[in-house]
This record gives C-alpha cells, structure tokens and sequence, in this order.
C-alpha cells in the first residue's frame, strides 16, 4: 500500500507542522487580544516592528539549526552576535564601499568563529557543548574590546536596507532564506548534515566526509551568527558588545519551538525561524494582554515546556496511530 | 578462549597504581593547577599567596564550588543545570525579602529558601525523568521562570522588602571567623566531606554512577532510574539555593544578575576537576580543585590588572586547553 | 590468477580480547565463499577488516592482488569491495531512496538534487532487483527491520561490486526473501562478483556456498568445498557435540513456578504457558517474532497490553524491573546485548556484581564495603570470573568473563526464575560450557529457567521442553524425544510447517 507524495511530505514533518500551527495560533490570539484592547486590527507599523526585531533571532536561529542538526550545539552563537554586533557599529562607517566592504568581512569573521569551533569539535573530538562554552567566553572578551561601551554608529541608508522601519520589507529576507535552506537541503553538503545527525557513523562508511561536512556546517553557523548581527545593528541603528548575549538561550528556544530535534538530523531551519517569529509573538501577546513585563521570562520558559511536551506528545500519537 | 593471558607486569608503586586512572590522574592535575595559580599569583604580586589572600580566594571558591557541587550531581548522570542563575539569585532575593534582615527570622527564612531551590530543582527533575524532556531544554525554561517569577514578584526588585540586609547571623556564617579561618570555609568543608562521601560510599551514590554510566542497563538492573535522577536535580535546585544564601551573607544585599557568573563557572569548574561531561565518572573533590583553580585564575588576573575582554578570552582559551589535554590523554571520543 | 580478496595474518584485539588471531581467509573471482563459526569466532570481524570497517592491529590485506590499507569502507569501495555489515548502516530519519542514493544523488539545474528523480531512480533501482513492496519515500524508521535489510543489500548491489561481503544478511528474512537474495548471489557469481557471506543456517550454506571456510576463536581452520554439518560443527566447536553440552538431569514432577496467560503487547499475540520449578524451558525462533518482547514484558521492562502472570499461585503485577526483582517475585533477566542492557562497562567488577543488592548491602544508606568485596570475591571465585582483581572495569574484561560478570550480578540476588536471552551470543565455547553447567545446575536446585536462544542446537541438547514462537504466537510446543533442532527451525518458519 504506497501512500502519495503529499501523505509522506506531511507525516514526516510533523514538527513543521506544528510549528506551523503553533505561529498560525499564536498570530490568532495576538490579533484577537490587539483588538479586544486596542479596539483596531494591527496595521503595517505592528507588522513592521515584528518583522524587523524578529530578523537577528531568525537567523540565529538557523545558525542554531546548522549545529543541532549535526548532533550538535552551539552556546557561542550570542558571543558571535556579540562579536559581529560590535564590529558593524565601529567599521561599517558611512560610504558605501567600507559598508559593503565590512559586511563581507563581518560575515567572514562570523565565518572564523565556526570554523575554529568546527576545527575543535570535528578534529579536537570535543563536545560541542563545552568547546561552545569556551568559545562564547572567548568571542564576548573580544567583543568587548572592539566595543567597550555601547555606541558606534551604523548609516541609515544600512538599516533601511536590512531593517526599514517603513514596512516589513525585511519579509523579503524570509522569504529568501526559507528559498536558500530549501536549496541547501538539495546539496550534498545539505544531506550530508543531516546524514551525520541521523548516524555519525554510518554516514562516515557510506562515503561522507564527516570531518569536513561539521566544519562547514559550524562555518554556516557561524555566518548566520554574524548575519544575525549584522541585522541587529541595524535595527538598533547601534552596537551594544553584550546585547547579542540573550541570543544563545533564545536561539535555542526557537530551535526547540520549530520542530528541529536536539538530537540531530531532524528539522529545517525554516521551521526554526518560525519557532523564531512564535517567541516574538509570545513577548508581543504578553505586552498587549497587559502582562507585567516583569513576568515575560517566566510565561517564555513555561511555554517552551509546554511546546516540548506538545511536541514530543504528538509525536508519539502519530507514532502509535501508525503502529 | 586459550589465549595466554598477557604476563603480570611488576607491581607498580603506590603512587603511580594511583595515578593509573586517568580520573584520579586528572584531579591531581586540578590540585596541581591550583597550587600552580597561587605560585603565579605571588610572583605578579607578592603575598597573593600570604595567608589571608589565600583565605579570601577561598571563600569566594566556596561559592562555586557550593553550586558546582550540584552541577557535579546532574553531570554525573549526563545532565546539565542551566536553571542555576536565577534559582541561585530569586533564593538570594527570597532570603532577604522573607528575613527582613531579622535574626529571629533568619531560620525559617534559609529553610523557606531551600525549599523554593529544591522545589524549582524538583521540577527540572521530574521533567526531564518523567517527561523525557531534555535536560538542555528543561533547566533553560526553567531558568526563564524563575527569572520570571524573581523579578514579577519582587517588581524588579524594587520592592520595600528587597531592599534588607541579610541577618547578621547569616552574615556572620559567611565573614566570621573561627579559629582564624573565615565560617564559610568549614561549611564548605562539611559540604565538600558530605558530598564525596555520599558519592563515594553511599547506595545512592553507586546508582548515580550506574546511571551515568548506563541508565538503560542501570534500570533493568533495578536502579531506582527516575527517583535517583529527580533527587539529583532537586539536590542541584538546593545547592543554588544554598550558594544565594551565602552570597547574600556575603555581599549583604541581593542584586539582579548576581546569579549570572555562576552558570559558567560551575560548569567550568566541574570540567576542570576532571567530571566527564557525558557522565558516570568524577568525583566532587576534583570540582573542588576546580572552584579553586578558577577562582584562582580570575583573582590573579585581576592582580594583574587584565581588563574584563581579557579576563573573558583567557577563561574561554584555558578551558579549551584543557579539554584538548583531556580529550588527548584519555584517548576517547 | 590473483584472488579477489585476501586478508593475510590478521590480527585485532579489543579491549585485551583477541577477535583476530593471525588469521587468513581468501575468496576467489566469481565464486561464492561462506565464512562460518560459532558467535565470537571472528567472522564479523574479517569482514570488518576486508570491508575497511576497522584496521587490523597486523597482518595484510590484498584487494584484487594489490596489498591495500584500508582506512575506511570508502576505501575498499573504491577498490569494487562492498559490504553488507551486521549493524545496518541506514539512516532512520531519512528516506529509502536517501538511503539508496546517499552521496550519489542526481543533480540537476544549478547543482541540486532532484527529488523527483530520485524517487524515480530510488524506485527503478529496488524494480530492477524485483523488489516492489518498498515505497522509496518511507522513512527507514519506519519500514521493517527485513525491509531494513533488504535496502541496505540492495543499496551495495547496486554498486555493481566486484567483491561483496554480506554479514549474516539472512537473519531477519523469511524464506521467499532468502530465496531472492540467493536469486541476486547467483546472478552475481555468474558476472564473476566474488561474495562472501555469513549465515547460521546450514541449509542455507550448503544450497548456495562453492567454498565453506571455517573459524574458530578468531583462527582460521580450515577450507573446504565439501563438508557435511557434523564434521563443521565439530570443528567450529573444537569438541564433539556430546560433550560440548552437559547432561539435561531429570524434572521433578512438575509443579508450576509461573503461569502466563494470554500475555500480549507489541509484536506479542497472547502468549500463555507455564513454567515448572526445575525447569528449563526453551523459547525457540526466527527473530523478531515477539521473543525479546516477551522476555521484557515478564520483566517489567516493556509495557504489556493485557494478559496475566501468576509467581508461585499468586498472580503479580510487574510494572518495572524494580518490581520483577523484589522479593516474592524473584525474577532476573540476563538480555541479550551485555554492552548496553547488561553492563557498565567504565565500572568496576565489583560493582557490576552487587548493582542489583545495592539495597542488600546498605546499612542506612551507606554501603557496607566488606561485606560487599566479600561477595564479590566470593562470586568471582564460584564462576571462575579471570579477571586482574574486582577493582578492574569490566569493560577489560573478554566477552565470556563479561557475561560471566553478568549472570554472577543475577545469582547474588538470589532469583526462582531466571530469564536467560541469548545469553551465549559471543561467547567463546569453554565459558558457553561453564553457562550451559550452571544453568543445569541452577535448575537442579529447583529454580526455573526461560531460555531464549538464536542457536536451535542449544536449545535442542539444554531444554527439558521447547516453545516455538511465530508472529508473536506460541506456533509449537516440543517435548522429548521430539526436540531436534530441526523441528525448532521447521516449527520456526512457516513456509515449511505444510508437513
């Protein structure tokens, strides 16, 4: 009895779906508490603020996915927020061509950092839990020597590219990260990722080359971590050196929310960024139901509970219906 | 099989039969490292190794090595308590906001406060056994509620309360001295023997080991799995607990973000003492050595007048070489 | 003309236990060559070896007459040599035609793989074997473990190999299975592939195998290309059947010990018998059909759905080991992978022994350490455990004394029925004997014994009755003179139970 395409496509990713419905729910209830309290729907400018304060979680987020995907993960993803954050407010200057210049090369250096992360954990057989652990220490310290107190400047023209606080443009930027993990799922490096998360092993003796897939994949984290602060620096048209530190929890929790497994080689990042976008609605749907904002961590970590218990709860009825 | 069995090579001395297990051998080396940073210390500044320098070292250890104590429990079983910031800094707030700095009040006040450290421990435990979430996952939420709970309940500390002074008695059991030798430091002492013994020659302690080693093999062996392991994070939830109360007695006042150094460095510390991170091997003598290594480290540092970027980067380069001599010497994954 | 492979003096240890010992073995271009032994005889580890798998500690291999060093299987498959190795090497969470495809995938525009095409590929690949059932878009954690095994045979086929190695790969297939693999053998042999081949089942050796070689104790033995299975068995034994296992003594008049009625869960249909004080009772069949289930149900370590269990008249609810091991139930489980169901292998034989009377040895909570050194010397001694001192991890220890370590654990805690699950498998022959020993001798006392085991032959010389399990049912009940292993297998596999 074959089952279609499309029966396939969805029982098997069952933690997009969720997470799909998880945002589809939380945009619900977001919209139904603006109204009951703003007596409005929320317009362009609410859209806007999201979309733009949600992107350097978003691609934190995939940073995240790139290393737990690998069996792996990474706590010095808010150190090289850190690190990227502070070097684009001192460096990225006002004419374009240092702007550009130092876009690339922030990106390179968000790319360093995963690579001597990969080196230690890939060739060091570290794990990746303390070799993160080491390193974010290592990526603050020297964040805070670019940057010692917060300041710098990042040129208009740069947010309004990355961030515009017009309109959510930065959809845009959704759009085509979701289009380039679709892709990256389509490369050998692709597979290879998530071959070494299903099984270390047997992906090694069936002809991947695991030593140099996790450098890379640490690599990619690495320059998603630096696009994440790159992004931050320009909505906060500023670079603060210890800012970027929340993004390791947070990165994490969206992680969690979109579907990815912590154990490896199940989950995409697309269903990352939404888990990214789902914790933005929680801080926002906190904030309009008059929800001392004090309390904002605690409902965060009693929903991530919540959703790993959904999760791993669903997953086991499915598996149950299908035995 | 009739394979000749290898000859019995000589009986090798004491001390190195001792040396033999790379555990032991990397205790010693935490010991070594310690003794080494006190050496330096001096060098950079004469009587960073004099009596009462050395005594401030420790006590400020103590604090770490108090939380440690607990991350060395979960990590034993290969867990991780990321809840210790803010368990360790809502019992610092709920010590002085439920003694009001009162020493009449001050006994029901620690056992409140490790109750409420025991109780958020309670629950990383029953989540992660019960429920299966994993333990990453379990005490980073945590975390978050506790955060959550400390700074809603205490309106961001600024409530009257908030603002007390720590008991003078519990004060004293931090500052005073007995003997010549600061009352932190015998806690520390009473702790560090309870703890080594209960791991090392207590029932309780051989199941930890059982489960660290092989929870599924432990279990079909009729280990207690899940009572052990939420007993472990509930006992981590405590020493948090523990290490707030002290904190307070020791700073006088509870701060927000007060809790935030310790997450790192108990881990650290642990690692250093030589507790494998995947569990089943360690001893808490070793995250002794560890606490006091890293504590160490930190307060030669700043004799040397190292900015804090520098501070930062040389914990985080120190602890990679030691996982890569680590890693290299015990030859394993 | 040159040997398609050869492996020359090889040597491998692990853990201080010899796998390999200087041993040798060759397979001629175009022929197809069984290698065979009982568990631990190294066979596993030869074709590690050949398949690039594991390096040996010594010796050399030759490919197609080339001497090689094979750092890894990617090696040998670029020298033509593919493997079927014991463990599969498919990924769970991917799909079948990921698996198939893995690091070979069609690309198509700008570089990427076409998932289309490769479910179309995926698909012509299992067709062109003749293998229809298997949607290339499942996952593999979600196919049966034969179909597992199949994917994973046809994946090294497809590589058009000139050597093929195929570790144990009858071992979850039924018959109309096997019959296609063998299919897909001759039709290799005649494009002048060489395959080498594991099995257990004679049967299955002597219908296809050109050439048999023999292992024993990580030596080679001998080649032959005739032998019957009494002379091989012989010298895979290293002794004579009839004194490789001890006398079965005589049952008392049966009086029951525990009584199963309509036991079910996964994979178990509703299993009910009775087992008798003094008893050895077999549990016999094909893999995967519910023995393992059943073993972990009665021990509390699986859930079951329904069913009963009655210990000593008394009917008794197991919710977990804990539960099985108290008092007045007494049960024990010695499960089948000792490496991470059994042991701890970091730990200490001592504290492997006592892990189950930790509670025993307690005197409020602290442990009585004489007392507990005491009876694990004691035990070390009664099972002539070889091991430098009970101080000593136990994963040093070789595979026998490991298991000895094992059962040592379950008789300190003093256990009526003891719940043995293939407790043999690799084991070597004098420490099988001493197993075999004092199971008999456990049950003379009066204890009760469940005894599932892979190997007919065992259960056919150590049973005083032998249940056959098929498809999670009870399929037959064998009783002197009645049981011979081959009515256990014929019992076992339904295709030819018609007589």
């Amino acid at each position: 009895m074959r089952r279609s395409r499309w029966t396939h496509a969805l029982s098997q990713n069952a933690g997009l779906a969720l997470a799909f419905a998880m945002l589809l729910a939380s945009l619900i209830i977001y919209c139904v508490i603006y109204y009951a309290t703003q007596q409005r729907f929320p317009g362009g400018f609410e859209i806007t603020t999201t979309v733009n304060n949600t992107m350097p979680l978003a691609l934190a987020a995939i940073a995240q996915t790139m290393v737990v995907l690998t069996r792996g993960i990474d706590l010095s993803v808010g150190g090289a927020v850190d690190l990227t954050n502070a070097l684009a407010a001192v460096h990225l200057g006002t004419t374009l061509g240092s702007t550009v210049l130092w876009s690339v090369l922030i990106l390179l250096v968000g790319a360093a950092c995963g690579l001597v992360n990969g080196l230690l954990v890939a060739l060091g057989r570290l794990q990746p839990i303390l070799v993160t652990l080491a390193t974010l220490s290592i990526f603050q310290g020297i964040a805070i020597r670019v940057l010692p107190q917060p300041g710098g400047q990042v040129p208009q023209e740069y947010t309004n590219i990355l961030a515009n606080p017009m309109g959510p443009w930065s959809l845009i930027y959704i759009v085509l990260l979701a289009l380039f993990w679709a892709a990256f799922r389509r490369t050998r490096l692709g597979v290879g990722v998530y071959a070494i998360g299903n099984d270390e092993a047997a992906a090694q003796s069936n002809g991947i080359d695991v030593r140099r897939t996790k450098i890379l994949a640490y690599m990619l984290g690495g320059t998603f971590s630096a696009a994440a602060g790159l992004f931050l620096a320009a909505t906060s048209t500023a670079g603060d050196a210890t800012t970027g530190n929340g993004y390791t929890l947070t990165s994490i929790v969206a992680v969690v929310l979109g579907g990815v497994s912590l154990f490896g080689g199940r989950g995409s990042a697309s269903g990352a960024m939404m888990g990214a976008f789902v914790t933005t609605m929680i801080v926002n749907i906190l904030f309009f139901a008059h929800i001392d904002p004090l309390y904002q961590a605690f409902y965060e970590g009693l929903f991530l509970i919540i959703a790993v218990l959904l999760a791993g709860g669903i997953g086991r009825f499915m598996r149950r219906r299908a035995a | 099989m009739s394979q000749a069995q290898p000859a019995a090579a000589p009986a090798p001395s004491p001390v190195r039969r001792f040396l033999l297990s790379t555990e032991r051998r990397r205790i010693v080396y935490a010991w070594c490292a310690a003794v080494l940073l006190f050496v330096i210390g001096n060098v950079v500044r004469p009587g960073f190794a004099g009596f009462n320098s050395v005594q401030a070292v420790l006590v400020v250890a103590s604090f770490v090595g108090l939380v440690a104590a607990g991350q060395t429990f979960v990590i034993l079983i290969g867990g991780i308590d990321l809840s210790v910031p803010w368990v360790l800094n809502g019992a610092a707030i709920l010590m002085v906001t439920s003694s009001l700095g009162q020493n009449d009040r001050a006994p029901l006040a620690i056992v409140l406060t490790l109750g409420a450290g025991a109780l958020a421990g309670l629950v990383n435990g029953v989540g992660v056994a019960l429920f299966g979430v994993p333990a990453v996952v379990m005490t980073l939420a945590m975390n978050g509620i506790m955060e959550g709970l400390t700074l809603g309940l205490s309106g961001g500390l600024t409530c009257q309360a908030c603002a007390s002074y720590a008991p003078p008695i519990v004060q004293a059991a931090v500052h005073g001295h007995l003997l010549g030798i600061p009352a932190a430091l015998y806690l520390w002492l009473f702790i560090a023997i309870v703890v080594s013994v209960v791991l090392s020659l207590t029932t309780f302690g051989r199941s930890t080991y059982a489960i660290g080693n092989n929870a599924r093999a432990s279990y079909l062996a009729g280990v207690r799995v899940t009572a052990s392991v939420v007993a472990l994070y509930t006992l981590s939830g405590m020493f948090s607990a523990l290490a707030g109360i002290m904190l307070v007695g020791f700073g006088g006042q509870a701060a927000l973000g007060m809790g935030d150094p310790y997450l790192f460095q108990s881990i650290a510390a642990v690692v250093i003492g030589g507790v494998y991170i995947l569990g089943g091997r360690g001893h808490y003598i070793g995250t002794v050595a560890g606490s006091i290594s890293l504590v160490a480290l930190i307060s030669v540092l700043m004799a040397m007048n190292m900015p804090e970027y520098g501070r930062s980067i040389i914990y985080g380069v120190i602890i990679l070489v030691l996982l890569l001599l680590y890693g290299r010497e015990a030859g394993e994954p | 003309m040159a040997p398609a492979v050869e492996g020359i003096g090889l040597s491998r240890s692990f853990g201080g236990v010899k796998a390999l010992a200087n041993a040798s073995f060759s397979a001629r271009i175009g022929e197809v060559h069984a290698l065979v032994g009982e568990n631990g005889a190294g066979k596993s580890t030869m074709i590690k070896v050949l398949g690039g798998r594991i390096a040996p500690d010594s010796g050399t291999v030759r490919i197609k007459g080339q001497e090689v060093r094979l750092s890894g299987p990617t090696d040998a498959h670029a020298l033509g040599a593919w493997t079927v190795f014991q463990e599969l090497t498919l990924l769970p969470w991917m799909t079948v035609a990921e698996n198939l495809l893995l690091a070979r995938e069609p690309r198509g525009a700008l570089g990427l793989i076409g998932r289309r095409r490769m479910a179309q590929d995926a698909e012509a690949m299992l067709a062109g074997l003749g293998i229809e059932h298997i949607d290339p878009l499942a996952l593999i954690e979600d196919i049966s473990l034969a179909e597992r095994q199949i994917v994973e045979i046809v994946r090294a086929i497809s590589h058009e190999p000139d050597i093929l190695f195929l570790d144990e790969p009858t071992s979850s297939l039924v018959e109309r299975e096997v019959a296609w693999l063998f299919g897909q053998i001759r039709r290799l042999r005649a494009r002048q592939t060489a395959v080498v081949f594991t099995s257990h089942r004679w049967n299955e050796i002597q219908s296809i195998a050109d050439r048999i070689t023999i292992f024993r104790g990580g030596e080679h033995v001998g080649t032959f290309t005739e032998i019957n299975e009494d002379e091989a068995v012989t010298l895979m034994t290293g002794q004579r059947v009839d004194t490789l296992y001890p006398p079965v003594p005589k049952l008392p008049s049966p009086a029951p010990a525990m009584r199963v009625e309509k036991l079910a869960g996964p994979r178990l249909q509703g299993a009910s018998f009775t087992l008798h004080k003094g008893e050895v009772l077999g549990i016999g069949g094909l893999a995967g059909h519910g023995h393992r289930e059943l073993f972990f149900m009665l021990f509390g370590a699986e859930r079951a759905a329904s069913g009963t269990v009655s210990v000593g008249g008394r009917e008794v609810r197991i919710r977990s080991p804990r539960d099985a091991v108290r008092r007045g139930v007494g049960l024990a489980l010695v499960p089948e992978d000792r490496k991470t169901e059994g042991l701890l292998l970091a730990m200490s034989v001592r504290d492997n022994l006592t892990l189950s009377v930790l509670r025993r040895l307690s005197a409020g909570g602290l442990l009585r350490q004489a007392a507990e050194r005491r009876m694990a010397q004691d035990m070390v001694a009664r099972l002539k455990v070889r091991t430098p001192g009970i101080a000593n991890p136990v994963g040093g220890l070789s595979g026998g004394n490991q298991q000895k370590v094992l059962v040592g654990r379950w008789l300190l805690a003093e256990p009526q029925i003891l719940l043995f699950y293939d407790v043999t498998r690799g084991v070597d022959i004098a420490t099988k004997h001493e197993i075999y020993e004092l199971m008999l001798r456990l049950a003379a006392e009066g204890r009760s014994i469940l005894f599932y085991s892979s190997d007919a032959e065992e259960l056919a010389h150590l049973c005083h009755r032998v249940l056959v399990l098929r498809e999670g049912r009870i399929a037959a009940e064998l009783t002197p003179p009645g049981i011979t292993a081959e009515q256990i297998v014929s019992a076992a596999v339904r295709d030819s139970l018609a007589a």
